[in-house]
C-alpha cells in the first residue's frame, strides 16, 4: 500500500492503495467518482478518458504511484473547466444513445478543442479514437464542429 | 412516502443490521448516506404524489414518469414521457423519467405488464403502450383540473390545463400542477376521459426532444449498473470456465486469501442454483442461456484488489467435451455438412414450401453458399450487477434489458419467493440483445449468495465478456434458383439453412422465411428448409437476431440472380415485389433515386442495394421496411471505402423524427461494423478474442460513410413501428453488392476484412 496525494477537479485528495491501482479504479472505487467509465482496461476504448496535467489520457493505464502532485480533471469537473458549452451541445444534438462511452468522448473532445480551437476533420479523427458501439460518431463530430464554430 | 421510499428505508434498516452483525466497520455516517436507489435519472420524487405507479407529480411541479421499459439508447423512456405529456399537458421542462421497479408489478397486480412487455426497450412507441400512456396522462390531467375546480368552487369543465398550469378563464385564477397535486392524486373521476385525436397532437410527430437523460450523461452523474454505490459494498472479480460446458477441477484459494483486501474466494456451480418456488413469468423462460456457469470469483474491498487476487489464483479446469472443437472452422464445416444432408435425410424443418420445385424449366441456374460467423455484442458497459442477499431477501441493482427476466432469475437463483425479490434497474451501457438473458445478473446473485448480508458488486472484465458471450448465431445457407428464360426471374428457388447451436430461441428465420419475394407469388416454386448443428458455444440475441445474417444471404443471392439475368438490381427487385404491398417498392425507389442509382461509375467504384423488413416481412402494414443503397470505392490493392449510404424506410409514422434518425445512423454503423469487421474465433473450444485490440471496431478515423436518411417514403399507415434492429439488415448486403459492382468479386461470407478485394 502506498499513500499518494494529488488533485481531482481542483480538490486535494489522498489515496492509500496498492501502487499498481489504475487511476480509473482510484477515481471510481476509492473516490466514488463513477463518471469515468471502465470499458476495456487496455487503453483501447477510451471510456476512461480523463485529463492528467491538462492532457487527455486513458486512466486505466495510469497507476496510482505515478500520480503524486498530479492535477486531474474528470467528467464531473468538466463544466467548471470550460466544458459546459460542449455538454450543452451534446444534449442539443441528441448525441448519446446508451451514453456509456460519452464521458470519455467529451473528455477527449474538450482536450482536442483546448489544443485546437478550430479542428479539421483530420484533427478530429486523430484525437477521437474512442469506441462507441451505438454508432454516435456522426453526431460527436457534428457537436465538436458546432462547438468550434466550424462548418459541419 | 411512496412505496419506492419505503423500499429505501427498509434497505437502510437491513444494512444497519449488517453493520452490526458482521462487523463491517460501517460508521453511522456511512450507514446514513443515501443509497443508490432505483432512480438513476435523478433524485427520486419521494415527496411527490402518485397518480398511478406510472406517474408522480411533486409539489414543485416535477412530473416523474416511471417506465417499465429500460432505456436502451433508442429513447424509449423519453418516448414514454412524450406519450404521457401529450395528454397531461405538462411543460416538457417539468418532466423526467425513471425506470419502474418491476417488483411492484408482482406486488400490485401486473400494474406495468398489463400495458407493456418490460423488455429491451424496443417497441417504444408500440400501440398498446402508447394508448395506455395516453389514458394515464389524460386521467391525471382531469384529476388536476377537478382538484383546481374544487378549490375555486367552479366547474372542472371551465378549467384549462396547459404547460403545467391550470387556469380558470372567467376569474383569471391560475394554479400550477404541483400546487394541487396532493388533492388531485386523491381524486376519483366519475368517468375516465377519452384521449384526444391524433390531429390535435402537439408533441408526438411534431417535436423531437433529445433524450431526457443526456444532461446527466454529459456531466457524469448518470448511474449505470457498474456505478451503483451502496454502504458497505464489496467487489467481486469473476472468471468462468474458458470452454463453455467445462467444470472447475480445483483451485488453491489459500494462495491468494491473504492478499490485501481479499474477503472470500469462492467457486460457482450451477448445481447450487435453487430454482424459484413460484412458476416464473418471463418473456422467454429461464432455461437455455441464463444458468450459472462453473466459475471462480474473488470478493475484496476494492475491485482492483479482487482482480489482482483472481489473476494470481491457481485454477485447474476440466474443460469438458467442447475442448475437442479445434477451431471455428470445425463448426462451420460441420454446419455445411448438416445443411447439405438435411434435405435428403428428411430431418430438416420446412420454412416455406410451395409449388413444385421440379416444374422449373429455365436454363440458367444460380447457386450460392453463404456463411456468417460468431460475433459479440460488445456492449460498452461491462456486465455484472450488485446484489444483497439475506436468508429472506434478495435485492439487485443492475443494468438489464428485460427487468422481468432479471427479477425471475434472482428468484430462481436464490430460491426465494418473488415477493422477497427486488430489482432496481439502472441505465444500461448498451445491450443489443446481450442483456436479455440476465445470466450476468444470475452470476452476480450467485456470488452474493455466498457472501450474504453484504452488497457485492460483480464486474466482468472485457476479456470475460468477449470469451463468455452469448454470441450471434452463426448461420450457413445454400441458395439455388432456376431462372425463367423469358423474364429472368426465379421460377424455382430453394434454400438450405443450418444454424449453429441447439437452442431454438436463437434460431430465427426472419430475413429468410418471411421475404416477400419468396411468399408473395413472385416466385411460383419455393422450398426453404432449416436445420441446426449443436455446439457447446452458447448463442444469444445479437441486434436483429439471425435476421442480420439472413438478410445478408437473401439480398446478396437476389443480387446474384439479377446479375445472372443481366438485369438491373433495383428493377429486378421491383419486379419481384410487384405482387407485394406498395410501400416496399416506394422505399426501394426512393433510396435508389436519392443515391443517384444508375449513373455510370468508373471501375473500382460501385453501388449496391438491399431491402429488408423487421420483425415480420410477410404481414402487410407491419413492422418497418428499409432499403439501403451503398456507394463504395475499392482500390486496386483492395482497400475498401464506403463513401455514402442512402436509406429510405417505412415504419408507418414517426413519433420522434430525430430519435428515428439517430437509430438509423447508429444501426447502420453497427451493421457496417458487423459486416466488415466482426468475427469471434475458437481454439480448442475456447473463444480466442479477448479485447478490442483483437476485435476491430469502426472508429471516427475509419472514413465512415455519409449517411443520408430519407423520410419521404413513409406510408403514413397508422402505426409507429420499431427502428432498433432493422438498420443492421440492409447495410451489409448493400455494401457487398456494391463491392461486386465495383470489382466483380462476390462476397458470400463476413467479415469482409478477411476477403481479398484487390482487382486488376
Amino acid at each position: 500500500m502506498t499513500t499518494v496525494r494529488f488533485k481531482v477537479n481542483g480538490k486535494a485528495q489522498s489515496v492509500d492503495a496498492d501502487p499498481s491501482t489504475p487511476l480509473l479504479w482510484v477515481l471510481r472505487d476509492h473516490l466514488g467518482m463513477t463518471g469515468t467509465k471502465f470499458g476495456c482496461g487496455v487503453a483501447q476504448c477510451g471510456a476512461c478518458t480523463v485529463h492528467l496535467n491538462g492532457a487527455a489520457v486513458r486512466s486505466c493505464q495510469i497507476p496510482l504511484d505515478g500520480l503524486a502532485g498530479a492535477q486531474i480533471t474528470t467528467i464531473e469537473g468538466l463544466a467548471a473547466r470550460g466544458g459546459a458549452k460542449l455538454q450543452a451541445l451534446w444534449a442539443e444534438l441528441n448525441v448519446p444513445q446508451c451514453g456509456y462511452c460519452q464521458s470519455g468522448m467529451l473528455m477527449a473532445a474538450a482536450d482536442l478543442l483546448a489544443r485546437k480551437p478550430r479542428p479539421s476533420d483530420a484533427d478530429i479523427d486523430e484525437a477521437m479514437t474512442n469506441i462507441c458501439r451505438c454508432g454516435t460518431y456522426p453526431r460527436v463530430r457534428a457537436a465538436i464542429k458546432r462547438a468550434a464554430g466550424v462548418a459541419a | 412516502m411512496t412505496p419506492t421510499g419505503l423500499d429505501r428505508r427498509r434497505f437502510l434498516a437491513t444494512t444497519g443490521v449488517v453493520a452490526g452483525g458482521m462487523a463491517l466497520a460501517l460508521s453511522p455516517a456511512d450507514a446514513a448516506k443515501p443509497v443508490a436507489g432505483p432512480a438513476p435519472w435523478g433524485p427520486d420524487a419521494a415527496k411527490g404524489h402518485e397518480f398511478t405507479p406510472w406517474i408522480e407529480i411533486a409539489p414543485d411541479g416535477m412530473v416523474t414518469v416511471r417506465s417499465p421499459n429500460p432505456e436502451s439508447g433508442n429513447g424509449t423512456m423519453t418516448q414514454m414521457a412524450m406519450n404521457i405529456a401529450e395528454e397531461l399537458q405538462c411543460a416538457w421542462s417539468d418532466i423526467r423519467v425513471e425506470i419502474a421497479s418491476i417488483h411492484r408489478n408482482y406486488a400490485e397486480n401486473k400494474v406495468y405488464t398489463k400495458a407493456s412487455l418490460p423488455f429491451f426497450g424496443g417497441h417504444g412507441t408500440d400501440k398498446v403502450r402508447m394508448a395506455h400512456c395516453f389514458r394515464l396522462g389524460a386521467s391525471a390531467r382531469e384529476r388536476l383540473k377537478a382538484a383546481a375546480a374544487a378549490r375555486w368552487n367552479v366547474s372542472a369543465a371551465d378549467v384549462e390545463a396547459r404547460d403545467s398550469v391550470l387556469s380558470h378563464k372567467a376569474s383569471g385564477r391560475t394554479l400550477r400542477f404541483g400546487e394541487v397535486a396532493a388533492e388531485a392524486a386523491r381524486v376519483s373521476l366519475p368517468a375516465e376521459p377519452e384521449p384526444k385525436p391524433q390531429s390535435e397532437w402537439t408533441l408526438i410527430g411534431k417535436k423531437s426532444p433529445s433524450k431526457l437523460f443526456i444532461p446527466d450523461v454529459a456531466n457524469g452523474s448518470a448511474v449505470f449498473g457498474i456505478d451503483v454505490k451502496l454502504p458497505g459494498m464489496v467487489h467481486a472479480a469473476l472468471l468462468q470456465v474458458p470452454v463453455m460446458g467445462g467444470r472447475l477441477k480445483s483451485m488453491k484459494a489459500d494462495a491468494v486469501r491473504q492478499m490485501p483486501g481479499v474477503r472470500a474466494v469462492i467457486a460457482l456451480d450451477p448445481a447450487k442454483s435453487r430454482s424459484s418456488p413460484v412458476k416464473e413469468e418471463t418473456s422467454f423462460g429461464l432455461k437455455g442461456t441464463s444458468e450459472v456457469q462453473h466459475a471462480v470469483a474473488v470478493i475484496a474491498d476494492h475491485y482492483w484488489q479482487a482482480k489482482m487476487a483472481l489473476d494470481a489464483l491457481p485454477v485447474e479446469w476440466d474443460l469438458g467435451p467442447g475442448a475437442a472443437v479445434a477451431s471455428q472452422d470445425t463448426i462451420y464445416q460441420a454446419m455445411a455438412a448438416a445443411r447439405d444432408s438435411a434435405r435428403a435425410s428428411g430431418k430438416a424443418k420446412d420454412v416455406v414450401k410451395k409449388g413444385d420445385m421440379a416444374a422449373a424449366t429455365g436454363s440458367r441456374v444460380v447457386e450460392g453458399e453463404y456463411l456468417t460467423p460468431y460475433a459479440e455484442n460488445a456492449v460498452m458497459e461491462p456486465l455484472g450487477g450488485t446484489a444483497l442477499v439475506t436468508p429472506d431477501s434478495c435485492q439487485v441493482w443492475c443494468a438489464t434489458q428485460d427487468t422481468m427476466q432479471a427479477f425471475w432469475v434472482a428468484a430462481d437463483e436464490t430460491g426465494l419467493t418473488p415477493a422477497q425479490v427486488k430489482i432496481y434497474g439502472t441505465n444500461m451501457g448498451g445491450n443489443f440483445g446481450r442483456r436479455t438473458q440476465a445470466e450476468d445478473i444470475r452470476m452476480a446473485v450467485a456470488v452474493a449468495r455466498q457472501y450474504p448480508g453484504v452488497p457485492v458488486k460483480t464486474i466482468w472484465t472485457r476479456e470475460e465478456m468477449f470469451r463468455q458471450g452469448r454470441y450471434r448465431t452463426p448461420i450457413t445457407t445454400k441458395f439455388r434458383a432456376v431462372l425463367d428464360d423469358a423474364t429472368g426471374l426465379p421460377q424455382a428457388l430453394s434454400g438450405d439453412l443450418c444454424f449453429a447451436g441447439d437452442r431454438p430461441l436463437f434460431q430465427l428465420t426472419q430475413g429468410y422465411g418471411d421475404v416477400p419475394y419468396f411468399n408473395s407469388g413472385a416466385i411460383p416454386n419455393v422450398h426453404l428448409i432449416s436445420t441446426a448443428h449443436p455446439v457447446h458455444v452458447l448463442n444469444g440475441a445479437y441486434r436483429g437476431p439471425c435476421f442480420n445474417s439472413n438478410a445478408f444471404f437473401s439480398e446478396t443471392f437476389i443480387d446474384e440472380c439479377a446479375h445472372a439475368a443481366a438485369m438491373d438490381p433495383v428493377d429486378y427487385r421491383l419486379k419481384l415485389l410487384a405482387k407485394w404491398e406498395k410501400p416496399w417498392s416506394d422505399v426501394l425507389r426512393l433510396a435508389a433515386e436519392k443515391a443517384g442509382w444508375g449513373q455510370k461509375l468508373p471501375r473500382g467504384e460501385g453501388m449496391g442495394v438491399a431491402i429488408t423488413n423487421w420483425p415480420v416481412a410477410t404481414i402487410k402494414n407491419f413492422g418497418s421496411t428499409m432499403a439501403a443503397v451503398a456507394r463504395v470505392a475499392v482500390s486496386q490493392g483492395g482497400e475498401l471505402t464506403v463513401s455514402r449510404v442512402d436509406i429510405a424506410f417505412d415504419c408507418g409514422k414517426v413519433a420522434n423524427a430525430d430519435a428515428v434518425r439517430a437509430q438509423i445512423e447508429g444501426g447502420t454503423i453497427f451493421g457496417l461494423n458487423m459486416t466488415l469487421n466482426e468475427e469471434m474465433t475458437l481454439t480448442d473450444g475456447a473463444i480466442v478474442e479477448g479485447n478490442f485490440d483483437e476485435y476491430p471496431m469502426l472508429r471516427m478515423a475509419d472514413h465512415l460513410p455519409e449517411i443520408h436518411i430519407h423520410f419521404e417514403a413513409l406510408s403514413g399507415h397508422d402505426r409507429f413501428d420499431l427502428m432498433g434492429e432493422l438498420p443492421v439488415g440492409p447495410i451489409g448486403p448493400a455494401v457487398g453488392n456494391a463491392i461486386f459492382a465495383a470489382t466483380g468479386k462476390r462476397l458470400r461470407s463476413t467479415p469482409f476484412r478477411k476477403h481479398d478485394l484487390s482487382w486488376t
